[in-house]
């Protein structure tokens, strides 16, 4: 592109050829009132506040639309153009209700401001309001078109960021408004709420629903989300020492620009709810002799987990204490905690819950790649030709992602979906293969990617000599994919005509492992990557949809039973703790006699929660370090309040490998602390020499010891390393036939997964007000021949029951699950669904893990 | 009255023909237009599946055109001029002779599904002026007896069906 110069306001200016007058207006600090344009959108031309003045024509252009040319000469505030920019605001106001004063855009009313700017307050015209408002039932958004200005920007952030076509105009001429299909309420339609609107909106037309407070917060502070893994960039407002409101950051470097989804917009009114713990909590007897709560002093409560945790691993050994850590909490705290776990204590027992649904599968893809696709940039995924999604449906789990995906097919990217279920990204796919687990010899995930592996060696649909010199033992994999019986179809050929020589971004659902083929298609995954020489490409990559917003992280901090920091792998038979199962199999047998959990709900989140609840309670000592009064911290001998990525400083490492530093927006509630500091007292407290008091110090030694982590605290953004020492990625070769056996009992297979509004067990979700609101009481989605042979009407009740539980729930028909499965959603009822799985199903082979479960159901 | 019911197959046919087209959306529209009279509601989605689009922007392309309607037309529709030759003419007139013949106001449809009655703004034949168009043939001159014998003559097949 070429420089191009143009004077504007008398200042001589450069600019690219092609750039609006706007941008080079904007790049050399020209202001120019805007309302309907945004960096992210497509130029529209609706609003006209953008009007200049061509000096040589005298022609007044819209600049956003108009391309700068050489030796333009532009004014952009010349008498005859602020006349007619104010003629523009007087017509809009003229249409606009004189509703200011209680209008919750407040400051941010970008309509307001440009009228104030332009010194337009009485309009001087005869009010002509527009269109009577009405009320929405959705707890999440107020629509109130009366104050739309029409400039669209909610319509293109739909069709051109979120990609979710659920509002467009309607009508001309004076009619025209946003709406829905059929003109229904927002909750009748496909709107998911990620609120995307509501941020982008310059006048108070669209505004988020239940505040507790109306108004401009009285600052505002950029965070990171701690929900999903994508790690958006939040800017939170703070009215009074409360988060008040959330909006996408403004900050060009995010991962979401100015998107983000109903949990991230919506659900951070978690953090004042009443169920926040403020302070120390120490079980005790009442007068009554009642085992309660009873507060007490930080020292006092540290002294005595310090003395009680030392008392038991002298008692009964090192083994003896465990640690649960928290996929939600920050790098440096879970570093500190696997410290305390590993070099205080001695103990191998240290897990996070996100283990079986996430980080073994991130850590065996790690193995799979040489440690050489840790960086996988979003950016790839949207500028991707081909995509293959893998036992995932993105748009609920990380809706982020999926934004990204559904912007690359909607450029034209080719879909693939090896899917069991339906999705919504299924309007692009160019080839959808169907997993189908409830029949003994139905095709599995790993049997339709080993097929295409295959396919791809017999087109020679890649480049040989790359990945030859790429990998070790190319031709072993040849012999043994070209001998594989693999299936065919029409499915696998089309998929296979579309990956053919190119670079191919994979998306794998964190809940892989779960199935009983998991471990297989992981490898076969890995193994395309590897094939389409994919590692370390552009428009190409390996992305595992994790769970949590740190998942990564606390892996990466070794928070894990089988990994050091830095993902150094434990030697088989050395110290390598048990997994979940293990863990409260030691509880039961009284092997483990203590644990300190932090930042998670095991009662809640784990399958077979009664089972949980049962083992915790036989604990000598159970320390519960958490933000909210959970029903794991109501059996806690200690309750140590924490607090939320909102309220303390640290970095979450996101599902990219993107380390994001965050700072407070608000102080913890009451006398809570963050987590890292809580940590750092006990270490102080043990006798530790390290006195850790502030961040930067376990900043540094994290950077130490761990080498892929020196992108960590220096910017406000850094990446991980891949493997320093160097690694080849290898072919996984092992890919031992699977079954289901059939359960003539338990016909069904139920698939656990969280809607949208839920975050995994929805702790934290359960306690946003609004999506408590939002009533969405969890129906059974069942596919519509099941529904026929189990004599299920339109709608009512039915009871699921597992091998290890049951519950009763609506239902609906539904085109998403394939005949043979139900969706059934988590969060909902206090996330009773988790009691239909079982603990144990990772380890026993060819049978579901912790989301998938096999079930029967029964009409009521 | 009913309006009558939508033959599924045909529209899923003319559907067909312009299938994953997004350019073909106005072609497809005027087709179903043309064949039922009006857009049935419930075909916009099987539209957008076809074209992969979202069914609300299939919405606002209907919306947008005078020429798309998403409610049941007559069996007549009549547009009566408004323009500005056919206005100094007399077509307010003629337009509120309509109104009380039919006992319809703009944009309405009669309930046997007989008539509908538009108004627009030039049908570009001023020489007529004041006129009007039933269906795609033009009437011109009008005075009330000659919009009376009109209405007559597309009135007369409503009694031969037989109904009240």
């Amino acid at each position: 592109m070429e420089s191009i110069f143009l004077t504007i306001n008398g200042q001589k200016v450069a600019c690219l050829s092609g750039d609006s007058i706007l941008i080079a207006a904007e790049k050399n600090s020209i202001p120019i009132p805007i309302l309907c344009y945004h960096p992210d959108l497509k130029p529209h031309g609706a609003c006209r506040l953008c009007l200049v003045e061509n000096e040589k024509t005298g022609r007044l252009m819209a600049s956003c639309v108009t391309p700068a040319a050489q030796d333009m000469v532009i004014q952009t505030a010349s008498p005859r153009v602020l006349h007619h920019r104010r003629n523009i605001v007087r017509l809009m106001m003229a249409e606009h209700p004189e509703s200011c004063i209680v209008c919750s855009k407040g400051n941010h009313c970008e309509l307001r401001r440009i009228a104030a700017s332009l010194g337009v307050g009485d309009s001087g015209l005869y009010p002509m309001p527009n269109f009577p408002s009405y009320e929405q039932m959705n707890p999440f958004i107020i629509r109130d078109l009366s104050k739309c200005i029409l400039c669209g920007k909610c319509i293109r952030a739909d069709h051109e960021l979120v990609v979710a076509g659920a509002i467009e105009y309607n009508h001309r001429g004076f009619k025209p408004r946003p709406a829905t299909l059929y003109e229904r309420p927002l909750e009748e339609s496909i709107c998911t709420f990620c609120g995307t609107c509501v941020s982008i909106c310059p006048t108070g037309a669209l505004s988020v629903k239940n505040t507790a407070y109306v108004g401009t917060p009285d600052q505002e502070t950029d965070s990171i989300c701690g929900f999903c893994s994508v790690g958006c960039s939040l800017s939170m407002g703070v009215a009074g020492q409360k988060v008040v409101d959330v909006n996408p950051s403004k900050s060009r470097a995010s991962v979401n620009g100015a998107t983000l989804c109903v949990r991230g917009h919506f659900a951070n009114d978690y953090l004042n709810s009443p169920a926040r713990l403020t302070r120390p909590l120490v079980r005790s007897k009442d007068g009554e002799g009642k085992s309660i709560h009873a507060p007490a002093a930080w020292d006092e409560a540290l002294d005595a987990v310090v003395m009680k945790l030392s008392a038991i691993k002298r008692e009964f050994g090192a083994g003896s204490v465990a640690f649960i850590g928290s996929s939600k909490c920050s790098n440096e705290e879970n570093y500190l905690f696997q410290k305390i776990a590993r070099e205080i204590f001695e103990t191998p027992n240290l897990v996070t819950l996100s283990y079986d649904t996430g980080q073994a599968l991130a850590a065996r893809i790690d193995a799979r790649t040489g440690g050489m696709c840790r960086v996988n940039p979003l950016a790839e995924l949207e500028g991707a030709r081909v995509i293959v999604v893998v036992n995932a449906d993105p748009g609920r789990s990380v809706p982020v992602v999926d934004y990204h995906i559904r912007r690359a097919a909607k450029k034209g990217a080719a879909l693939i979906l090896v899917n069991p279920w339906k999705i919504e990204l299924n309007r692009w796919a160019g080839a959808w293969m169907r997993p189908d687990y409830s029949r003994p010899s139905g095709p599995m995930a790993s049997d339709f990617l080993l097929a295409l592996a295959k396919g791809l060696v017999a087109d020679a649909g890649y480049d040989r000599g790359s990945v030859e010199q790429a990998t070790d033992g190319f031709d072993a994999f040849y012999d043994m994919i070209s001998r594989r019986n693999g299936i065919a179809g029409e499915a696998v050929d089309a998929a296979v005509r579309l990956m053919k020589n190119q670079k191919i971004a994979f998306v794998i659902g964190a809940d892989t492992l779960c199935y009983p083929d998991g471990a297989q298609t992981a490898d076969a995954v890995a193994n395309l990557l590897i094939l389409t020489g994919g590692i370390g490409a552009k428009r190409s990559g390996l992305f595992v949809l994790l769970p949590e917003s740190n998942t990564l992280g606390a892996m990466d901090m070794g928070m894990m039973p089988d990994h050091l920091p830095g993902r150094v792998r434990l030697d088989d038979g050395g110290n390598i703790g048990p997994d979940m199962e293990g863990f409260i199999e030691g509880i039961e047998s009284g092997r483990i006699r203590a644990a300190y959990i932090m930042g998670e709900n095991p009662a809640r989140s784990l399958p077979q929660p009664d089972r949980v609840a049962a083992a915790l309670k036989k604990l000598d000592l159970l320390v519960v370090q958490d933000i909210l009064y959970t029903r794991t911290a109501a059996m806690a001998h200690f309750i140590l309040p924490g607090a939320a990525a909102a309220e303390k400083a640290g970095a979450f490492t996101n599902l990219e490998g993107r380390i994001q530093m965050f700072s407070p927006v608000v102080q913890p509630p009451g006398e809570a602390k963050a987590d890292w500091e809580i940590l750092a007292q006990l270490i102080w407290k043990m006798g530790h020499p390290e006195h850790y008091q502030s961040l930067e110090k376990i900043r540094q030694e994290i950077r130490r010891l761990v080498p892929m982590y020196q992108g960590l605290g220096s910017h406000l953004q850094g990446w991980i390393a891949n493997n320093p020492k160097g690694g080849k990625p290898a072919f996984a070769m092992d890919f031992p036939p699977v079954s289901v056996a059939l359960d003539a009992a338990h016909p069904f297979i139920a698939r656990l997964s969280a809607p949208r509004h839920h975050l995994g067990g929805g702790t934290r979700t359960g306690r946003s007000e609004r999506v408590r609101a939002y009533g969405d009481h969890g129906a059974v989605e069942i596919s519509p021949d099941d529904c026929r042979v189990l004599g299920l009407e339109v709608c009512g009740k039915v009871r699921l029951v597992s091998e290890f539980g049951k519950i009763e729930r609506s239902y609906v028909q539904s085109s998403r699950p394939p005949k043979g499965m139900a969706i059934v959603p988590m969060g909902e009822n206090q996330n009773d669904a988790m009691g239909l799985a079982g603990l144990s199903g990772k380890n026993r082979p060819a049978s579901f893990g912790w989301t998938v479960s096999r079930v029967g159901i029964e009409k009521i | 009255m009913e309006p009558k019911p939508i033959d599924w197959e045909k529209l899923a046919s003319i559907i067909e023909t312009h299938r994953t087209r997004k350019w073909n959306l106005i072609p497809l529209l005027q087709e179903v237009q043309e064949t039922f009279g009006y857009i049935p509601p419930e075909s916009m989605e099987p539209i957008a599946e076809a074209l992969n689009m979202s069914p609300a922007e299939v919405q606002g392309v209907v919306t947008f055109y005078a020429g798309f309607s998403l409610k049941p037309k007559g069996k007549c529709v009549l547009k009566v001029c408004r323009g500005t030759a056919c206005h100094v003419k007399g077509s307010r007139s003629i337009l509120r002779f309509v109104q009380n013949e039919l006992g319809l106001q703009e944009g309405e449809t009669s309930e046997d599904y007989q008539f509908t009655l538009e108004t627009v703004a030039c049908l570009g034949a001023c020489f007529l002026a004041p006129t009007m168009m039933v269906n795609k043939n033009y009437f011109g001159r009008l005075n009330p007896t000659k919009v009376s014998s009109v209405l007559n003559q597309y009135g007369k097949s409503k009694e031969d069906d037989g109904s009240p």
